[in-house]
């Protein structure tokens, strides 16, 4: 049979936000994937660099809707070691709380949205209406659904009254009780298992080597997460486990999804029974002196980093993030390799995709001169086989520029 | 793994008899929860015009001007269709001029009309009396 190639995106009502999809197709199974990135670029990083770090803090919670405190307590923790600023215990406590309830919601909402891909909208409106819980929770504690605002440098901003600990425990117990009955429903309701089952194969091997993060990787039985490998704010005084699945497919990662979720209860448990007493910030300077750092952080759907580099100043001189859906295309990639297309919604949600936050551009620096270079896709490919045609297998330093310079005259 | 067969039945059952999840909403309305941030308000009685406020704020919200240099009269514009109901303008402030109030229902047909100016005449600074509370306050 001939293959055949079909654009799925910019625009598609399977997909939420914009990306293109190319498949290649030979009948009904996937063949070959081009992703292409770039229909929602924000230009969110230029814009960090205009901005003092205090404003910054609430640009970097805009990146994403549902891992809002990710990217902010990402940048934050990233600008106190840089401002040699340590929070109080109190504090960490809090931002750590707000983060584990945020994954609670992230992970419910994610549930449903798998649901609703394998066409049992019923578990999406259940799920969906018990992740308002964990929505009153966050209003409660932080004074709005989705933006929290809750951190600052050196700390965060509200405490938590005893009443509003006691709702949360009480609301907890609920959640509990519904997260047993979906987990229950995820890993034995006949038709959900059958058609999440197999679907949308990730092998260890190639989630290790195509650096696959957060669900992903660890529904391919790979223990790889920044709260146990590289703890940050108060991680290691926690009880958890990292959660994994050894079937690598969508099922997989619902049971990791389920089973991270019964960690988050039991870690916000202790954190609200374990409360320490005290300050809940420090005084930040508004000033940061020359220097650069790289801060990870466990966003609910992968490892989040961001780079920030600053000049003396109260503005960034730079600053640059790497969102978790980001590290997760190439691995999607083979994931959508010789599967249907009935099931490429399916496993592009598997990833819990959040194109907004990922869309970043690629700029060359000339490290002689330091000019920069915005360059397409395509270029870079050109660039590539160029260079290695032109030094066999051994590449040597050419400069970039000039070759760039040369393709553009070309095209 | 075992699979159970009509796992799901029990379930959708019960909730034939459940109330439902969602509210009627324009005409029945939740209540905000306390310390909800909804727009921003200026107590005009307490401003000193140090624009700490005009600096912190991420969305450029706030907009003050002189009226008349003589009298210390200031303006200060409230721009409610760029604010991002962040509140930093109430931690920012040193003397509690600003404040959020519950109002969260600000839909209108042009956006000017969102803008809430406030002409005021400038407070004396009085020191700060130290508050309980742990809010943290920008250095000016």
């Amino acid at each position: 049979m001939e293959e055949f190639t079909v654009p799925i995106g910019p625009q598609h009502p399977a997909l939420k936000e914009p990306i293109s999809l190319r498949m290649t197709f030979d009948g009904e199974v996937v063949k070959h994937v081009d992703v292409r990135l770039g229909y929602n670029h924000r230009g969110m990083e230029k814009m960090a660099e205009e901005r003092s770090y205090i404003q910054n803090l609430y640009l970097t919670e805009r990146i994403c809707g549902i891992c809002s405190h990710s990217h902010t307590t990402c940048f934050a923790q990233g600008v106190e070691k840089l401002m040699e600023i340590e929070p109080p215990k109190r504090g960490l406590y809090i931002r750590t709380l707000v983060a584990e309830i945020e994954r609670v919601h992230s992970h419910l909402l994610w549930l449903g949205v798998a649901g609703h891909e394998a066409g049992f909208d019923t578990f999406f409106m259940y799920t969906w209406r018990d992740r308002e819980i964990v929505m009153d929770i966050l209003e409660s504690i932080s004074g709005n659904r989705v933006h929290y605002a809750i951190n600052t440098f050196g700390g965060v901003r509200r405490d938590i009254s005893e009443t509003q600990k006691q709702t949360i425990l009480d609301s907890l117990s609920l959640l509990k009780q519904r997260t047993d009955y979906y987990a229950n429903i995820g890993t034995t309701e006949p038709t959900f298992v059958a058609r999440i089952k197999g679907v949308g194969k990730l092998s260890k091997e190639l989630a290790l080597s195509l650096c696959a993060v957060g669900p992903t990787v660890r529904a391919s039985g790979i223990k790889s997460d920044v709260r146990k490998d590289d703890p940050y704010a108060v991680y290691n005084e926690l009880p958890f486990e990292v959660c994994t699945a050894d079937t690598g497919d969508v099922l997989g990662r619902v049971v990791v999804r389920v089973n991270e979720l019964f960690e988050c209860y039991k870690m916000i448990e202790f954190m609200l029974k374990n409360l320490p007493a005290g300050d809940i910030a420090v005084k930040a300077p508004r000033r940061v002196k020359e220097n650069e750092v790289v801060s990870r952080y466990e966003a609910p759907r992968g490892e989040n980093l961001h780079y920030i580099k600053s000049n003396g100043t109260d503005k960034p001189e730079r600053l640059k993030v790497r969102a978790p859906t980001l590290a997760n295309y190439p691995a999607t990639v083979e994931m959508l390799k010789g599967c249907f297309i009935a099931d490429i919604p399916l496993i592009f949600a598997a990833i819990d995709p959040c194109i907004c936050c990922a869309e970043r551009m690629v700029e060359l620096v000339n490290d002689k001169n330091g000019e920069a270079n915005i360059v397409s896709f395509s270029d870079l490919k050109k660039l590539a086989s160029e260079q290695y045609k032109k030094c066999g297998n051994k590449p040597e330093p050419v400069s970039i520029a000039k070759q760039l310079e040369k393709i553009r005259r070309k095209s | 793994m075992k699979i159970q067969i009509l796992a799901f039945l029990p379930e959708l059952l019960k909730h034939l008899f459940r109330k439902t999840a969602t509210v009627d909403y324009p005409f029945q309305k939740l209540v905000a929860p306390e310390g909800f941030r909804g727009t921003p308000v200026l107590y005009p009685e307490k401003c000193i015009v140090c624009k700490a406020c005009v600096r912190d704020c991420p969305a450029e919200a706030i907009e003050i001007v002189p009226v008349s240099e003589t009298e210390k009269k200031f303006k200060m514009t409230i721009h409610n269709d760029r604010c991002v109901h962040c509140a930093q303008c109430v931690d920012s402030c040193p003397t509690d001029a600003m404040g959020m109030n519950k109002e969260f229902e600000l839909a209108a047909f042009d956006r000017h009309n969102l803008k809430i100016d406030y002409v005021y005449v400038k407070s004396t600074p009085v020191p700060r009396t130290p508050i309980a509370t742990n809010t943290p306050k920008t250095e000016n």
